[in-house]
């Protein structure tokens, strides 16, 4: 049944993307099996890493160390997981990263926004040299050490803060939100201002409402940025309370899993550091699974609309 | 948020030297009220790093502090260009980003090519869903797949070599072969990502151009040589642009996570370089110096790159 609603979806596009209907000759029948072989190679290169560490995290300790594992477990088991998961060491720097997605996600899109709307504004004075304030620091920096300086002097090394503080105003995404704001029809505003609302306002009730896609798409860029980072954490944080997930997985990489076995004797008896960092990737890759085919028909979108005219 | 109410009022005192200044922003107040957070932040955040700079110029010590350490001039950058340990490192940045960019600069562009070919749009969808998830991966995770998949003990590339009969091969202790895994795996994580730009830009050339060209008996092949390149050539340029300008940046992100003592020798680039020197050895001063050098080299970069393609193209970046 699929199937045939598949087809028949396929026939109403090709129909409905006009002349490409017409028949092919046989160079291009040629051209599109090859098409098709080739981007299912590249899907089943994207997937296949995934599928062998989950067959990893899954098979038993004799086959993971003797190497048999391919893409199917061997001998299944459950319990790298369950060690992984009562791991206290895991579950601080989980709840660090979740704190830190969500804090740094809301107020870093809070920020870009409120600062790219005045600049989308043509009317503004002065304009061009305030975006050109913002535009240096995407090419010009101070570098690592004069920035990991003023994060000493302001006493901020060792804390949550330094993680998301700095990341805040993002200028590249904020001028794709900027070039979104300046692509709505300025009718709007006009009609708004009639009825004497401010343009605080206007950007709350008529502004924002209409940018949702813009939003989720730079809000999923953040919360992924935030989740997976962890240069910063490696530069400023070295007390493990507030270590994230990222910081945590590439020193258990880097140890090989030692540290993990060395904390769970248990552990150790039973499991593999192969297939503890293997449990461990994948969990902390199960969030980015999860929201991304959702947010995916929105960035699609919001980014095309951004990168082309930026 | 009653203090910066008052901020119009504090406009007017310069009305006498700038009234139509003076006028604007009274008149829009709150979108200069928008803007300050975000001002303030990059001041703090991105401006005092730069004044922190001039510590490449003095002999920075912790406890004497910015203000007190003493001037050096360029002896940093003397030694800069003197030590053969940065030398070794500025070749290593060098070369990794050649290779990045000439093996995996094209390869986006021919798979938007491909991909725009494809007529299934369900399969379409399906292959950019697929292909675009790696780069939402960070660093740490794509490198522990890739130490799985390239390890000497039941890693699935050992396993194909050995089963056409080669021996295994240790990729991540490797000189003769670490850059290359460094290309590859960055070009799993970002090549479907960077399609995106180039899928763009397709939708934005006239359908009439196609329609005409197809009533004149055009080839497909004609048409992607007169009509779709010519109409992403600009993009492709620009996307150069910002790439060139990066060169020195060979991925620091990633080497930090892959590269080991071992391979430091064909690995370690100019940010990872800074990294462990400053940070670790806190030789604040010389590797200030050393991120100067890149940011100045840099920045030249994409300035030129974009006046040139003002020019010649009538279109920059900015």
């Amino acid at each position: 049944m699929q199937l045939m609603k598949q087809d028949l979806d396929l026939k109403k596009i090709t129909a409905g993307a006009g002349g490409n209907a017409i028949k092919s000759s046989p160079g291009e029948k040629l051209f599109a099996a090859f098409n098709y072989a080739f981007f299912i190679l590249m899907g089943m290169t994207t997937m296949l890493p995934f599928i062998n560490l989950l067959a990893k995290s899954l098979s038993s300790e004799q086959a993971v160390v003797s190497g048999r594992v391919g893409l199917f477990p061997i001998g299944i088991q459950f319990e790298t997981y369950y060690y992984v998961l009562q791991d206290s060491m895991f579950l601080t720097s989980l709840r660090t990263s979740v704190l830190l997605t969500v804090i740094g996600t809301a107020l870093s899109l809070f920020m870009t926004t409120i600062t790219a709307y005045p600049l989308s504004k043509t009317r503004l004075r002065g304009r061009k040299w305030l975006l050109l304030m913002f535009v240096f620091t995407m090419l010009f920096s101070g570098g690592l050490i004069p920035t990991y300086l003023l994060m000493q002097n302001l006493n901020l090394v060792n804390t949550l803060p330094v993680l998301f503080l700095p990341a805040m105003v993002n200028v590249f995404n904020m001028l794709i939100i900027k070039n979104y704001f300046e692509g709505l029809p300025e009718s709007l505003e006009e009609s708004a201002k009639l009825d004497g609302a401010g343009n605080i306002r206007i950007l709350i009730h008529i502004i924002l409402p209409l940018s949702l896609p813009v939003l989720a798409t730079i809000a999923l860029f953040f919360a992924v940025a935030f989740w997976n980072d962890y240069f910063a954490a490696m530069i400023y944080i070295t007390n493990p309370e507030l270590k994230p997930l990222q910081l945590y997985l590439k020193e258990l990489i880097v140890s090989s899993g030692g540290e993990f076995l060395k904390n769970n004797v248990d552990a150790a008896i039973n499991m593999t550091p192969q297939s503890i960092q293997a449990s461990s990737i994948l969990l902390a890759t199960i969030p980015i699974l999860l929201v991304y085919p959702f947010l995916q028909k929105y960035f699609v979108k919001g980014v095309l609309v951004g990168s082309v005219k930026g | 948020m009653k203090p910066e109410k008052d901020k119009p009022q504090a406009g007017t005192g310069k009305k006498a030297y700038m009234p139509t200044l003076a006028r604007d922003i009274r008149k829009e107040w709150d979108l200069y009220l928008l803007l300050i957070p975000g001002i303030l932040f990059i001041l703090l955040f991105k401006y005092t790093p730069m004044y922190g700079i001039i510590i490449a110029f003095k002999d920075f010590n912790i406890f004497t502090g910015f203000a007190d350490s003493p001037w050096v001039g360029w002896k940093h950058f003397e030694k800069l260009f003197t030590s053969p340990d940065f030398s070794r490192v500025f070749q290593n940045t060098v070369i990794i980003s050649l290779l990045k960019i000439i093996i995996l600069f094209p390869l986006p562009i021919v798979i938007a090519l491909m991909l725009n070919e494809m007529k299934n749009m369900m399969f379409k969808r399906s292959v950019q869903t697929v292909i675009y998830l790696p780069h939402f991966l960070s660093w740490v995770i794509v490198s522990g797949l890739f130490i799985d998949l390239l390890s000497v003990n039941g890693g699935l590339v050992n396993k194909l070599l050995n089963s056409m009969g080669m021996e295994s091969v240790a990729f991540f202790l490797d000189n003769s072969v670490f850059r290359s895994v460094l290309v590859t795996s960055a070009g799993w994580k970002e090549t479907g990502w960077s399609t995106i730009v180039y899928l763009a830009a397709f939708s934005m050339i006239d359908p009439a151009l196609y329609e005409a060209a197809k009533i004149d008996g055009a080839s497909k092949w004609k048409q992607l040589w007169h009509i779709t390149l010519p109409g992403i050539a600009p993009i492709i340029i620009l996307m150069f642009i910002l790439r060139l300008g990066n060169i020195l940046e060979a991925g620091t992100e990633q080497i930090l996570v892959m590269y080991n003592p071992v391979v430091y020798k064909v690995s370690d680039v100019i940010g990872t370089y800074v990294y462990r020197q400053g940070l670790g050895n806190q030789d604040y001063s010389f590797t200030t110096a050393v991120g100067l050098f890149e940011a100045v080299i840099s920045f030249t970069l994409v300035v030129v790159g974009n006046s040139l393609s003002k020019k010649y193209l009538q279109r920059g970046i900015w």
